[in-house]
């Protein structure tokens, strides 16, 4: 990503025309900062420079041991990481954070509301049994059951049926933008239906082979110890450099020493603390991509935030710069969405240019900026006559960004108060009402699993779940709900920077920073993406010598 | 002999069952909502589908009817499935406990060889330099916290000198013992001046009874004198102290299993009481109990064994 800085950006309201000269994406810093990095000279690539040689084994490290293989029942990074390159999909997200038919040959939409995909005929499972549509078929409807992972993406699916022997026919009630997009996710997987059926309850659990198509096959899961992948030779499609990932899991220091010394040969560090703490290693690399997520505060319904005057006062006083150097070493940047540059898998230019445009959220404000936020502040029906509860756990990074906050109210004549928690109290703020009832702000993370910006901002619905201050607002809903509908890229791309505009405005959520991918990798090899896509796209048959 | 055995299993027994108890409610009562982990995502989290999780796993019981089920399936040599894995309990804690013990196996080994031979030279060398530097030393070692321990051996002799690996357990006997080296020396530091100082003084002690004195004016060499009388009347003390301080280990692997990237049960345990997985936290301490108790009562039943002063005193007319 281009160090850039705007000059003068579209002022949203009258107060905020007065910050010219900074923007959501101005990362702009002063020189002469110490060992952290500078996100803004990290250019974000998605994907390593091509292998060219053979590699026997590769140790990666993981940030824990995998819940389960079976990704319907749990869900995590480290299962998806592992799975990634067993476990082929209906479609597939590319290292540039794209969607292409992968399983599926070719598909087409006779109108909005029907898609019709068909299969590859040479597809072969690990068990050697080829791929029919009434596998596909079943894994569909498993991935859509209830109680499974990914029901919700079906929520508009009518029915989906075998049309033919290597056909599927899915009719939606409404249009849905993002359905292929889930297919590109855990919602396409497609599982040999014999071998699901015949692991029943212990599928996914150690020791059970895989019932997919991919470039590697799962060898063996030693629980509490490693999982192995081999690459497969009965593999329809290209062959993997790399013949055997063995997986490990190790918490953040030991994590370090392992790459430190060579016990383990790369990670997608989960915790960007890690990156951080891996910096100028020898014999390792690093690699930056671009990944939907990002670290944002989230207001809760107990109103201490409830007046949006208010909200914008803070995201104007907000030194994301600092934050970014303190509490991350310098390996975020400092963002205007909630919702990282990952997102855009369609139209990059139009939404890196929209993103540019917004003004709430500067990089580091200036004196215009706190000027105009006071204001707001004095202006504002409803400020808060009691200090602002920030709610945070105490990893390093949320701390920086509480305290940041704290100190950004006060500047702004208001007071904050940090709530600090563990970890397993901090997880329930995000689903629990009476959890948060104790904050009015949680410092948050949060990332969307599709390369669409819209999957982020259906949160801001009237009857979203995580709409928790009550926001409503019927043109913002029929926006969201329009652009969900629209199955034109550009089109969407359109309403979606509206939507983007509108969340901004009312300052739903303040963004902080967006978080890159890192990717640390000893430095003879090369290869795999350096993107959030390495947790859908078969990253290690990328991988090997450089 | 024998009904001492079955008064103390019939002991043990009740033990383990008000410990399951106990477990269970604390596990229960600990601060967060497991349906919370269970649902999935965070965008998943809404109140219905918060409701169909807490009716999946049962978790809309009252506490003693989930007790109840828990212990009536436990009756049956069913420990249930993990919530966060999905795997069988068993499966899960026979993948992960051989880990463990060899690490608290390990730390055993090198305490009670270092501690008992440290605690004995003072002894026999008290009021010396030796002693001066037993003391010294081993207080020193027990001031560090284990896991502060851990650390810096890691830098050192991990990432410095590269002499031995810096995480995983290993593969085969050599594999384990190289792996867990630095582990068990963090864990056995802390034990080494409880274990040298509960010797010594035991030694002290049993050097200070007439027969020693007796034997001694009798020319017996000096080294007969601590093996046969003095070392083998402080036996006792040391050998409970040992078992209790092993048994401790058992409960106590959590922070060097963090800090050397071990899979043993201390961390599943830890990931088990953060994720809420009931049934995994439950038998992972139970397990934990288990260990101590089964230790504790080992070392009451060696005991007299060894002394048969004890025995006679405690076996009617």
């Amino acid at each position: 990503m281009k160090l850039r800085t705007t000059v003068a950006a579209a002022g949203l309201a009258g107060a905020m025309a007065l910050t010219t000269a900074c923007s959501g994406a101005d990362t702009t810093r002063p020189t002469g900062a110490g060992a952290t990095a500078d996100a803004a000279q990290l250019a974000l690539t998605p994907t390593t420079a091509k292998a060219k040689g053979e590699v026997s084994t590769v140790n990666w490290l993981l940030e824990d041991e995998p819940d389960s293989l079976d990704l319907d029942t749990q869900g995590g990074s480290a299962g998806r990481t592992v799975l990634s390159n067993v476990c082929e999909r209906l479609y597939q997200l590319r290292p540039d954070m794209s969607v292409k038919p992968s399983l599926v040959r070719q598909a087409t939409g006779p109108d909005d509301k029907t898609l019709v995909l068909s299969l590859r005929d040479d597809v072969v499972f690990h068990d050697g049994s080829a791929m029919t549509a009434d596998d596909v078929l079943f894994s569909l409807r498993r991935h859509a059951r209830p109680e499974m992972e990914q029901s919700d993406e079906f929520a508009n699916v009518a029915e989906m049926t075998r049309t033919g022997d290597l056909e599927i026919t899915i009719t939606f009630k409404q249009p849905d933008a993002l359905f292929t997009k889930a297919l590109a996710g855990d919602a396409g997987l497609v599982y040999n239906r014999e071998q699901v059926e015949k692991a029943g309850k212990e599928f996914g659990t150690p020791g059970r082979p895989d019932a997919c198509s991919g470039p590697y096959r799962l060898g063996d899961w030693k629980s509490g110890d490693s999982i192995v992948i081999n690459r497969s030779d009965s593999y329809w499609g290209e062959k993997p450099l790399t013949q055997q990932v063995v997986f490990r899991w190790a918490d953040d220091s030991a994590m370090v020493n392992a790459l430190k010394t060579g016990a383990a040969d790369g990670t997608y560090a989960d915790s960007i603390s890690t990156a951080a703490a891996l910096r100028g290693t020898k014999g390792l690399d690093q690699h930056y991509g671009p990944s939907t997520a990002a670290l944002a505060l989230i207001p809760t319904e107990r109103g201490g935030l409830a007046d949006p005057d208010i909200r914008r006062a803070l995201a104007l006083a907000l030194d994301r710069a600092g934050i970014a150097r303190s509490g991350y070493g310098g390996l975020v940047e400092p963002w205007a969405t909630p919702v990282g540059s990952g997102a855009w898998g369609y139209e990059k230019e139009a939404f890196a240019a929209a993103q540019k445009q917004l003004t709430g959220a500067p990089a580091r404000p200036g004196a215009g900026d706190i000027a105009a936020a006071k204001k707001l502040v004095e202006n504002a029906k409803a400020a808060p006559d009691k200090p602002i509860v920030i709610g945070t756990d105490s990893s390093q990074g949320r701390l920086v960004i509480a305290n940041a906050v704290r100190a950004a109210l006060q500047q702004i004549g208001l007071k904050g108060q940090i709530k600090t928690v563990p970890p397993a109290e901090y997880g329930e703020f995000y689903g629990d009402k009476e959890a948060r009832a104790g904050i009015d702000v949680l410092v948050a993370d949060w990332y969307i699993s599709k390369s669409d910006p819209i999957g982020f901002y259906d949160n801001g619905l009237s009857d979203s779940s995580n709409n928790w201050i009550g926001f409503s607002s019927p043109d913002y809903d029929s926006k969201v709900k329009e652009a969900m509908r629209t199955l034109d890229d550009k089109k969407r791309a359109a309403l979606v920077i509206d939507v983007q505009r509108r969340f901004s405005e009312a300052a739903l959520w303040i963004p902080v920073a967006q978080t890159p991918t890192a990717l640390v990798i000893d430095d003879k090899l090369t290869g795999p993406p350096a993107s959030m896509a390495y947790l859908y796209y078969p990253w290690a048959a990328a991988l090997g010598a450089k | 002999m024998i009904a001492a055995i079955g008064r103390r299993l019939t002991g043990l027994f009740a033990t383990l069952l008000a410990a399951s108890f106990v477990i269970f409610a604390a596990v229960y009562a600990a601060p967060g909502d497991p349906a919370v982990f269970l649902a999935g995502g965070r965008d998943k989290l809404t109140p219905e589908r918060l409701a169909a999780v807490r009716e999946q796993y049962h978790l809309d019981e009252p506490l003693v009817v989930q007790y109840g089920r828990w212990l009536w399936d436990c009756l049956h040599l069913d420990l249930g499935r993990s919530f966060q894995y999905g795997d069988q309990v068993a499966d899960l804690l026979a993948a992960r406990f051989p880990t463990t013990l060899a690490l608290v196996a390990y730390a055993t080994v090198l305490f009670v060889v270092l501690g008992v031979g440290a605690g004995i030279l003072a002894a026999v060398r008290r009021g010396g330099w030796v002693d001066s530097a037993v003391v010294g030393g081993t207080t020193l070692a027990a001031s560090v916290p284990s896991f502060v321990g851990g650390i810096a051996l890691v830098a050192l002799f991990g990432v410095r000198l590269g002499w031995f690996p810096v995480t995983g357990s290993g593969e085969g006997f050599a594999g384990t013992v190289h792996h867990l080296t630095l582990p068990a020396v963090a864990m056995a530091l802390g034990a080494l001046a409880v274990i040298s100082r509960v010797t010594r003084q035991a030694m002290v002690d049993a050097g200070a009874a007439d027969h020693v004195a007796v034997a001694r004016a009798s020319g017996i060499p000096e080294r007969e004198i601590v093996r046969r009388h003095v070392l083998r009347n402080a036996l006792g003390p040391i050998i409970t102290m040992c078992g209790l301080v092993t048994a401790g280990m058992l409960a106590g692997t959590v922070a060097i299993e963090t800090v050397f990237g071990l899979s043993g049960i201390g961390s599943l345990l830890v990931g088990a009481i953060n994720s809420h997985d009931f049934p995994v936290a439950q038998a992972v301490l139970l397990l934990m109990v288990t260990g101590y108790v089964v230790v504790t009562t080992v070392v009451d039943l060696v005991h007299p064994l060894l002394d048969p002063r004890l025995k006679a005193v405690r076996s009617p007319a």
